[in-house]
């Protein structure tokens, strides 16, 4: 059947519709690519910084700031990567990082979870206050505390320890407060028929609890991580030992002192970011929900 | 069972009852405890301390001296604080301003229908997952005066800007790389506030025939006030406390113009070990962060009057 013929034969009411419905799925389209070439320029805005620093890093010293640029360095130099790694103790850097990172991560995830629980599932006199008390401390950061906290930590000669670094961030008020509003959403009854059931509290908690806690838990574990792992300020004033330093200050520390060495210096800067690249290709869902979820209200 | 021991029961059972009620409670606060404590050692006594350091003289070698306000009296006559101050008031304004259209205007394109949509969100994503160290160092390579910024720039018929060694371009250079960071962080928060509104109501906007300019400033933008609210306020803490990038890039120079207010507290205390005036720095600081932080505070208790 040709077109005409086909036109013909059906009433002509419905094609009236037809240019019009075409031509807004066109616009609709026309809107997407328009939208699509918006974000792909803010993504090369975005990604930019990233691109150079790898690029850079596979450049020798000499083509650095050579013009007109050259987007792909060829012959690709990984030399730097080596050079880098062992100029300072990146290793023990690296270690020390992930340890304390690793054991605030955990330590976090257990004891604000913890605190949720006790806050939304038990009755006691002053929970409101502690609440309030524990969610003031947002108002506390390290940045205004950070000459008391040293004093602190110099008196129980913490300073130059991992102890230092671990302790006053085992727990987090914010982290709390996070648990809290997820738990609230648990049923009591949940809880009741478990203990009619003979568990122990800290069954209830570990094996029923904890389960069900598991979107929030890693939206925690991925937002304190992060936290942990960029700490700067706080190893920056308590530690002088090479091999209590962690990354962000062997990096600083190579920084002045290799200051101009930029494919050095990139090589280092992408191994740091490294980590956290493969924390969020793994875990994406939960890091953007880790974000999200700082800004949940309910 | 003998009638005898009837009357009792209830009375047992009530005990019983009394007395797990008081083991739960007891579970309740033992669990709460570790949290607590750490917290009142390593948040509210150091605050304190501030508090208590900030009336004195001490260079960490002899004794606290009491000096009353003289910190306070000296530091608003020091024009290197008033400076500081200055910095971090332009640095929070102008960090956070910019912000909040990008990042909302962001996330109102990714809530339409885009192409390979997770692919370029997770692009747009990036800066948050950079530490802060490395984005010091990457930038101020990026800064350098035959850098690829100024070659960009360049490209675009603009001639090279001394970034990071002239005194009117430092704190802008800084800045740039503050919003660089922040704005996908708050475009994921905008992006959850604004998937939470209820479909129905574009679609009764579309019925009563509203274009999407109209829906999005009578229905999208009320309805996302709280997240709005929510996003300066978290913004204006980060602001205030940035340390890592000026300290790296800069350490608070040329001339002053980068020292952000935090980072003349770390050289106060920590280079020139002044930690009375240190102290009193850290009492602005504070006001200023809880000004704030009461306004997240009660966001975040909104709501629990009703539970």
């Amino acid at each position: 059947m040709t077109n005409s013929a086909r036109r013909a034969a059906v009433p002509s009411a419905r094609w009236v519709g037809q240019p019009r419905r075409w031509k807004r799925r066109a616009l609709r389209l026309r809107g997407k690519i328009v939208v699509s070439c918006v974000l792909a320029t803010v993504a090369c805005v975005t990604l930019l910084p990233f691109y150079w620093m790898f690029s850079s890093s596979l450049r020798t010293m000499d083509t650095m700031f050579s013009l007109p640029i050259q987007w792909i360095p060829s012959p690709p130099n990984w030399s730097s990567y080596a050079l880098a790694w062992q100029a300072q103790d990146f290793t023990r850097y690296f270690l020390n990082s992930g340890f304390v990172a690793v054991t605030i991560t955990l330590s976090n995830l257990l004891l604000c979870s913890l605190a949720g629980y006790s806050l939304t599932k038990f009755h006691y006199r002053g929970r409101g206050v502690m609440f309030l008390a524990i969610l003031s401390t947002m108002m506390l950061p390290l940045e205004v505390t950070m000459v008391p906290l040293f004093l602190i930590i110099k008196r129980l000669d913490w300073a130059n320890s991992y102890q230092g670094l671990i302790v006053p961030f085992l727990v987090d008020g914010f982290g709390v407060f996070l648990m809290r509003q997820y738990m609230m959403s648990i049923p009591k009854d949940l809880i009741d028929s478990a203990r009619i059931d003979g568990a122990s509290e800290f069954r209830i908690f570990w094996t029923i609890v904890l389960p069900l806690c598991k979107p929030a838990l890693v939206a925690l574990a991925v937002f304190t991580f992060r936290e942990a792992w960029d700490m700067y300020i706080w190893p920056l004033i308590i530690i002088t030992k090479d091999a209590l330093r962690t990354l962000p200050l062997g990096i600083s520390l190579f920084m002045s002192s290799y200051g101009t060495s930029w494919d050095q210096l990139m090589a280092i800067a992408v191994l740091g970011t490294l980590p956290m690249i493969l924390l969020f290709f793994f875990l994406q869902r939960a890091f953007i929900q880790g974000i999200a979820a700082t800004g949940l209200k309910e | 069972m003998s009638s005898t021991t009837r009357p009792d029961r209830p009375a047992v059972r009530r005990r019983a009852r009394l007395s797990l009620a008081f083991k739960q409670a007891a579970f309740g606060l033992a669990i709460i405890l570790p949290t607590l404590a750490i917290l009142a050692i390593f948040r509210f006594f150091p605050m304190l301390q501030a508090l208590y350091l900030s009336l004195t003289a001490y260079d960490l070698v002899h004794p606290p001296k009491f000096v009353g306000l003289a910190n306070f009296a000296g530091l608003l006559e020091d024009p290197l604080f008033l400076k500081s101050a200055r910095v971090s008031l332009t640095y929070v304004l102008f960090s956070v301003v910019p912000v909040l259209p990008l990042s909302l205007g962001l996330a109102v394109l990714f809530n339409r229908s885009v192409f390979i949509r997770n692919l370029l969100r997770s692009a747009i994503f990036m800066p948050v997952v950079m530490p802060a160290v490395v984005m010091a160092v990457v930038w101020t390579f990026m800064y350098q005066q035959d850098g690829v910024v100024n070659t960009i720039l360049g490209g675009l018929g603009i001639d090279p800007i001394p970034w990071l060694r002239s005194s009117s371009t430092a704190l802008w250079a800084v800045i740039l790389i503050g919003i660089w960071r922040a704005t996908p962080y708050y475009m994921v928060i905008f992006l959850a506030g604004l998937q939470a509104v209820p479909a129905d109501y574009y679609d009764a906007a579309k019925i009563d025939g509203a274009g999407s300019w109209k829906t999005f400033w009578h229905i999208t933008l009320p309805l996302l006030k709280p997240t709005t609210l929510l996003v300066v306020v978290m913004n204006v803490i980060v602001a205030m406390k940035v340390f890592a990038v000026p300290m790296i890039m800069t350490g608070g120079g040329p001339a002053d113009s980068t020292r952000v207010l935090p980072l003349f507290i770390y050289q106060t205390a920590f280079e020139f070990f002044d930690m009375g005036r240190a102290a009193a720095m850290s009492v602005f600081l504070f006001v200023g962060v809880m000004l704030f932080s009461v306004i997240q505070v009660r966001l975040f208790t909104r709501g629990d009057e009703s539970r």
